[in-house]
């Protein structure tokens, strides 16, 4: 971060900082003061998970056990339970984030998120109809994986025009989490009551029991892409000026598109594949990114890390919140997201954008 | 489409040859609902012939086929009276919304009927479909209220608004049910058997307790059908007719909210019935709403003891539930709909 103020200081009166001549990174001074507050935020919220609660490491050790020193419960704690969990979630928060960043950049539509568009009933879809069909043979998560791409390979053929028209958009998606609800609630019915749990449980969206591999993998996704969102970050700022500007300008907008769709859902495949479809933080994190600031322009930055502080946040609620004992942390995010969704709404109505 | 492309207040019959289009519809309508009725009867994990079942109503036939086919006669009747309330009820909120995509599943109605019946199951021990009939009604109530709420607050009610309303009430209640059920395994147990959306396993019980619901919600219905014709020329040229904009509306929503309350909690939430049907109806008849709404009755019962006996034929000797049935029939029929969508907004 300290890099990234001095870059933003020296180099880039108007609020870009540059690496070369093709990444541009904008940054502002109340986005960097912003993003800082996030970060701190979270680390807030990390701290709080690592150590509430009755298996929690005590306030005091956790400095020590962070950097090495920490033995019998606390270890285990660390290392096996919440550990990797935390990790797991601040990758997939932030990927999560990213992405939704990404599609409501692309598609000028704050409605243009992977939730919206059925990527997470076809995750669960396809997670579902593996676990039934192809038990132990095939990892749920590869069925979550190849779901929700076909969820929304279908809604872009089936809207005529893309990702750009809001309302057939939301339509599409609509009928096509429809279809994939309805899988996933018959193999649910048609399973063992135990496993239909596990499963239910799955297509929610879960960070229950995951392990240091499942962290590596997010992370890995998320390293890849962030150059790559870096190196088109300034051309979608331009392409959210409208596409003949930015042709203008000299930026390709439809390869912008192209690419930024594309980034947009390695990165909310890989979340897929990690913790299941968890609900709304695609959609959410952006929009709070956006008010936080309220400048124009993607926030690809903010938006990771908002959404990893909601993840971690709403996980918090899922490990220590007595009224519902361990709930996947997708309900969590859908009940919150939902509430904020029909704000939004009900927003956009006044402004008869929508 | 074909007959009438203005809302006539009136006249049905106006033209003696859409009158005789139209008895012909009809007297094909019912030839097929008589067809779905007996392949309802007749398919199965052991189908019996057309013979059979003739048999069967001549008292004729053999006591094993008899149990076979009588023991078919519940569903067949749920499928009738659940059809007949969604397709009903659809036909009312796309006249009362002016909105072609509004369906009891898409606004919430769904969604409340679940929650509501969930809370009984977990908090207050109801147990038996009559039990969860008379706690889905209020819940698809309040939902298919506060949708129409939500969907019409700051201005008029939109094309995609009521949908979005309804999604989002969705999504919070379904992570309310999630959050009742995933931690009481009984409650999961006997939820995930109920939302699937199927007409077997249950008895004529079911059917009695809902019926009351069903034919005051469709009474009501038959009675706005010409209020509704007027609402379609638009509220003021309605209210200059003198006809009451906002009375037939609530009526309207009160009628489609129990007729898919009524079903919702017969037979589970099934989508799309309530969705496709009414735009079939209204290309064979057009827009008078009383004879939609009168074919609707027809077209809607066909289609979901279609749906049955597919679900029954297609994975034998185990069943595909009819709500998985009509979401694979619907939702390419909605988009397809949605590429015919006009507007940029």
């Amino acid at each position: 971060m300290t890099a990234d103020q001095a870059g933003f200081r020296t180099a880039s009166p108007r609020g870009f900082l540059t690496l070369g001549r093709t990444v541009a990174v904008p940054v502002r001074r109340v986005s960097v003061v912003t993003a800082l507050v996030l970060v701190l935020l979270t680390a807030g919220a990390a701290t709080a998970t690592l150590t509430l609660g009755r298996l929690g490491i005590p306030l005091a050790d956790l400095a020590g056990a962070l950097t090495g020193g920490a033995e019998g419960k606390d270890a285990f704690v660390l290392e096996r339970l919440r550990g990797p969990r935390l990790v797991v979630a601040l990758g997939t928060g932030a990927a999560l984030g990213l992405s939704g960043a990404l599609f409501q950049s692309v598609t000028r539509n704050p409605l243009g998120s992977p939730d919206v568009i059925g990527l997470g009933s076809g995750a669960g879809a396809g997670a579902a109809i593996v676990a039934l069909m192809l038990p132990d043979t095939v990892p749920v998560s590869l069925g979550a994986l190849a779901g929700a791409l076909l969820a929304m390979l279908l809604v872009y053929v089936s809207t005529g025009t893309g990702f750009r028209n809001p309302a057939r958009l939301v339509v599409a998606g609509i009928g096509v989490a429809a279809v994939c609800t309805a899988i996933t609630q018959y193999v649910v019915y048609a399973m063992e009551r135990d496993q239909a749990s596990v499963l239910a449980a799955y297509v929610n969206g879960s960070l229950s029991a995951r392990a240091w591999d499942d962290a590596s993998a997010i992370w890995l996704v998320l390293l890849a892409a962030a150059p790559l969102c870096a190196l088109i970050a300034r051309r979608l700022d331009i392409g959210e000026m409208g596409d003949d500007i930015a042709a203008g300008l000299g930026s390709e907008p439809q390869k912008t598109k192209t690419a930024a769709v594309l980034l947009a859902i390695v990165l909310c495949a890989g979340a897929v594949s990690v913790a299941g479809p968890i609900a709304f933080i695609a959609l959410t994190a952006p929009q709070i990114a956006k008010r936080l600031t309220r400048v124009s322009g993607p926030h690809l930055l903010l938006s990771a890390v908002t959404g990893a502080l909601l993840l971690v946040l709403a996980d918090l609620a899922a490990q220590q919140l007595p009224l519902f004992d361990n709930l996947p942390v997708g309900i969590y995010t859908m009940a919150i997201g939902g509430a904020y969704l029909g704000y939004l709404l009900t927003r956009e109505w006044r402004r008869g954008v929508l | 489409m074909a007959t009438t492309t203005h809302a006539p207040p009136s006249g049905a019959g106006t033209s003696r040859t859409g009158a005789a289009r139209r008895a012909s519809i009809l007297i094909l309508g019912l030839a097929v609902l008589a067809l779905a009725l007996c392949a309802s009867v007749m398919y199965g994990s052991r189908s019996t012939s057309f013979g059979d079942v003739v048999d069967v109503l001549s008292g004729a036939a053999d006591p094993n086929i008899t149990t076979i086919i009588e023991s078919r006669y519940p569903r067949t009747a749920l499928g009738v009276l659940a059809g007949l309330c969604l397709a009903v009820a659809g036909t009312l909120m796309q006249g009362v919304s002016r909105n072609p995509l509004a369906d009891p599943g898409l606004l919430g109605i769904n969604a409340g009927a679940s929650a509501s019946i969930v809370t009984a199951t977990a908090f207050f021990g109801a147990t038996g479909s009559t039990a969860t009939m008379w706690w889905a009604l209020p819940g698809a109530l309040i939902a298919g209220v506060l949708v129409h709420v939500i969907g019409s607050s700051g201005g008029s009610t939109g094309l995609v608004r009521l949908v979005l309303a309804g999604a989002v009430l969705s999504a919070v209640l379904m992570a309310y049910i999630q959050a009742v059920t995933l931690g009481r395994p009984k409650v999961f147990d006997s939820y995930r058997y109920w939302v699937v959306g199927a007409l077997g396993g249950r008895d004529f019980d079911v059917f009695m307790s809902v019926l009351p619901f069903a034919a005051t919600g469709f009474v009501i219905a038959l009675v706005l059908g010409p209020g509704l014709n007027t609402l379609a020329l638009g509220d003021a040229t309605a209210a200059s007719l003198g006809a009451h904009p906002a009375r037939v509306r609530a009526g309207g929503l009160f009628a489609a909210t129990l007729l898919s309350a009524a079903a919702t909690a017969a037979v589970g939430p099934i989508a799309f019935v309530g969705l496709a049907v009414p735009h079939v109806v209204r290309v064979l008849v057009g827009v008078d709403f009383r004879l939609q709404i009168a074919f609707s009755a027809i077209a809607g019962p066909t289609l979901l003891l279609a749906a049955d006996v597919v679900g029954r034929i297609v994975l034998r000797p185990q069943e595909l539930m009819v709500g998985v049935v009509t979401a694979f029939i619907g939702a390419p029929a909605l988009l397809i709909a949605v590429r015919r969508m006009r507007g940029s907004a």
